[in-house]
């Protein structure tokens, strides 16, 4: 264990690896975008589901630089999982032992003090530390300037000033990073008193001998006397708590608080430093963040905008990806018969065209809307929207056991659940997060669209309701809300029971507001698609397989009378997939459904997509276009001659795909969110239960309230 | 000593809760959760730290150096301040 804390030297041969740090809403992450570019690499840290951006560049002479993102961090005190995992990296204990030979410290100039205070802290790691002083521009605008020689002269690190969102300063900073890694590590700047040292000696020698520098073991006894929280990795220093109370008891002898000692000695020294260094113009609080936040967070007017934004970001989601949709879907399709006409007829063509085209393209007609909805998520993100966004939802999350930070999980599960679940992080009440992570998946996920969409356009008609709204838009509206509210009373009910315990209070910063970094947005958006694309290159593409396989074995020798709808018809009723969808007919006939249905629903466990691809698959007219499968649908008949499909049924299913989870890639999130393990695995199983029952509940509901009412199943 | 006007600010230590929009005030002391004191400490609410309060809604919009925060109610109710006076707009 002592090997990995004390600070290696960095070798010529392996690339120099370099961890970024700062306080949130610094532009860290738009600095390490301009420092890696398209270079990166994203992940998870082992055993967490805290991303982990990885990236790397040249220098010039050929050195290789890697770089690790980590999360943003007020300060090395965890109060969330996000910030002990960037502390476990920083002190060489990070399961991945992936210690950093450098630590970039990114500073925001227009915060100097507040961000100082982690920076003064990452000082004492015994790592040789560079400073990015961002935002510089933004700084001078509010009529603040940071005389940088002298900056550097009183933290004793090298500190570049940058505009990360221009790219400015990049290059220097690359230059001093390279300098740093042969530097030695900074020291403490302030002298603690005689007493406060003596009191803390014995916890810091029990550090020391635990395999902490010495640096670090100071650092750490300093810290960790405002810290209640166990944290992961201090578990195995023996007999921390005692060490830990007796120091604080010793400071309390003195007369003084402990928890109040670090704040007090480092803003004591930072106060000190700012005088000497930055300057500022009269300033009046009146500045443009506050003139946007009269309206933004205006009692009536807030919530009207917030209204209005959502409304915008729905509606550009779903009405500007469309012609980009079309194109995907003519192109994959025109492919896909280009395809299938080199190949002679015959079972491998059949695969080509109905498994692979028909299966994976029905996907990745998808692609343009979860970009263009990740795009306006990091809009509101780096623009500052979303911590007003989060302030003005605080009042309603409230009132079911959530917290204003909720919000932000919830809104990116209209995306995809998996990021939703991974945005719960930035909560630190593990109860508040896990409530949170309960009801993420109820949102509407882009994945069900394809089924909103397919159920939507067949069987609801188009009629106009008032301007600008007909009865399918309300239809998609409706389930959106439904998915909503009710994700929101079931955080109530877990609050109230499994997760029964105090809302925590609202701390909450509200940046200034800022124009997004359009290259480094761009950069996140391609992550995800690569992610997305990943999955339909994958699981879509290997469940569109076995699927089109099931569909097609054993072959049955066609009823040369029958007509070929019906020969197909009978090739897959006596088909693997028909045989299996028969034997489960039972569980979902309650709910109006045939077996094609049902099979479908099981196939779609996988992932909500899959629904739509099965369909496909099912009545063969998958990857030409939407409209074939349309109107097979509608044409669609029972043994007795009545429709399959009515609108009630389609409503019914729409109801069971708002409930129900069905996604691998959420259920591993959730397992591994909401502790790992057992623990995780119980969650997981909780989360799964509960939204299938109320699918299945719902879903029954819907059908047997509308035969009441007199529609048709 | 004469009583102070109705809109005059109490100069005793008082909770932040209570501060009027636009006062500058010192903190005293900082009662609450030890997990919330020490994140408020990190961004930069600690004892002798000058805020000001910009905005009061369900929640307390103050200004610590630069920084913008919404405290909660409850929060800012144990946070004890010294008023020093009204900020210039």
């Amino acid at each position: 264990m002592s090997s990995t804390a004390v600070s290696e030297r960095h070798t010529a041969t392996e690339p120099l690896r370099v961890a970024i740090i700062g306080n949130p809403n610094t532009g860290k992450t738009t600095l390490f975008n301009a420092l890696t570019g398209l270079r990166q690499r994203v992940g998870n840290f082992a055993g967490v589901t805290v991303e982990r951006v990885e990236g790397g560049y040249k220098m010039p002479d050929g050195r290789r630089i890697a770089v690790l993102d980590l999360p943003g961090s007020y300060s090395l005190s965890a109060g969330s999982p996000d910030e002990q995992i960037a502390l476990e990296v920083l002190l060489g204990r990070d399961q991945a032992h992936w210690r950093p030979h450098v630590v970039l410290v990114v500073v925001d100039a227009s915060h100097l003090e507040r961000n100082l205070f982690l920076a003064s802290q990452v000082c004492e790691l015994g790592l040789p530390v560079v400073i990015a002083l961002n935002q510089v521009d933004a700084a001078a605008e509010k009529g603040i300037t940071v005389d940088v020689p002298a900056l550097i002269h009183e933290i004793g690190v090298p500190i570049v000033p940058t505009v990360a969102s221009r790219g400015e300063g990049v290059e220097p900073l690359k230059r001093a990073i390279v300098t740093a890694a042969s530097l030695p590590a900074p020291e403490r700047r302030f002298a603690l008193d005689h007493d406060i040292l003596a009191a803390l000696a014995p916890l810091q020698v029990q550090l020391e001998a635990d395999g902490f520098s010495s640096s670090a073991a100071a650092m750490e006894s300093l810290r960790l006397l405002g810290v209640s929280s166990k944290e992961a990795h201090l578990s195995h220093v023996a007999d921390l708590p005692r060490h830990l109370e007796g120091a604080r008891d010793a400071l309390r002898a003195l007369g003084l608080t402990p928890q109040r000692v670090e704040a007090e000695a480092r803003y004591g020294w930072i106060s000190g430093v700012v005088a000497r260094t930055m300057t500022r113009r009269e300033r009046s609080l009146d500045t443009y963040s506050d003139r946007l936040d009269a309206v933004a967070l205006h009692r009536l007017g807030g919530p009207i905008l917030f209204v209005v934004v959502m409304a915008l970001v729905f509606q550009a989601v779903f009405s500007w990806a469309t012609p980009l949709q079309d194109l995907i879907e003519v192109s994959i399709a025109s492919i896909g018969r280009a395809v299938g006409g080199l190949l002679p007829e015959g079972d491998l063509r059949s695969l080509v065209v109905d498994g692979v085209f028909a299966g994976v393209g029905s996907v990745l007609v998808f692609l343009p809307q979860i970009a263009f909805l990740f795009a306006f998520i990091g809009v509101l993100e780096q623009s500052g929207y979303m911590a007003r966004a989060a302030f003005l939802m605080d009042r309603l999350m409230r009132r079911v056991g959530l917290h204003g930070k909720s919000f932000i999980p919830m809104l990116s599960g209209y995306a995809c659940a998996v990021p939703g679940i991974m945005a719960t992080r930035t909560i630190e009440d593990p109860k508040d997060r896990l409530a949170t992570i309960m009801v993420v998946p109820l949102m509407s996920c882009s994945a069900r669209l394809p089924v909103y969409t397919l159920l939507i356009a067949t069987f609801v008609p188009a009629l106009p309701l008032m301007p600008g709204l007909d009865l399918q838009g309300a239809t998609m509206l409706a389930m959106y809300l439904l998915g909503t509210v009710t994700a929101l009373a079931v955080a109530a009910v877990f609050r109230a029971t499994l997760l029964r315990g105090p809302v925590r209070p609202m701390i909450l910063e509200l940046p200034p507001y800022r124009m997004p970094a359009i290259r480094s947005l761009a950069i996140s958006v391609w992550q995800r698609c690569q992610l997305f694309l990943r999955r339909a290159g994958t699981v879509i593409l290997s469940l569109s397989i076995i699927l089109w396989a099931l569909a097609t074995y054993p072959h049955t020798t066609p009823d040369a009378s029958l007509a070929p709808a019906q020969q197909q018809e009978q090739q897959l009723a006596n088909s693997a997939l028909g045989r299996f969808g028969h034997a489960i007919e039972p569980v979902v006939r309650p709910l109006g459904y045939d077996w094609k249905i049902g099979v479908s629903i099981v196939a779609s466990f996988a992932a909500r997509e899959v629904f739509v691809s099965t369909m496909g698959t099912i009545y063969g007219v998958g990857g030409e276009d939407d409209a074939a499968l349309r109107d097979r649908l509608r044409a669609e008949t029972r043994e007795s001659g009545a429709p399959a499909y009515t609108p009630l049924i389609a409503v019914g299913l729409m109801v069971f795909y708002v409930y129900a989870l069905m996604c691998m890639s959420t259920i591993a999130v959730t397992v591994r969110e909401a502790g790992g393990g057992r623990l995780g695995w119980q969650w997981a199983g909780v989360q799964f239960g509960y939204m299938l029952a109320l699918a299945y509940g719902a879903a029954w509901l819907v059908v047997v309230v509308g035969r009441a009412m007199g529609f048709a199943t | 000593m004469t009583l102070p006007a109705s809109r005059e600010l109490p100069v005793c230590n008082c909770p932040l809760v209570d501060s009027e929009t636009g006062s500058l005030a010192t903190v005293v002391a900082i009662e609450c959760g030890e997990r919330e004191a020490c994140r408020l400490r990190a961004l930069g609410v600690y004892e002798g730290a000058q805020v000001s309060v910009i905005g009061k809604r369900h929640c307390l919009l103050v200004d610590v150096g630069g920084t913008r925060l919404a405290l909660g109610a409850d929060l800012a109710g144990g946070i004890t301040v010294r008023p020093q006076g009204r900020v210039a707009s």
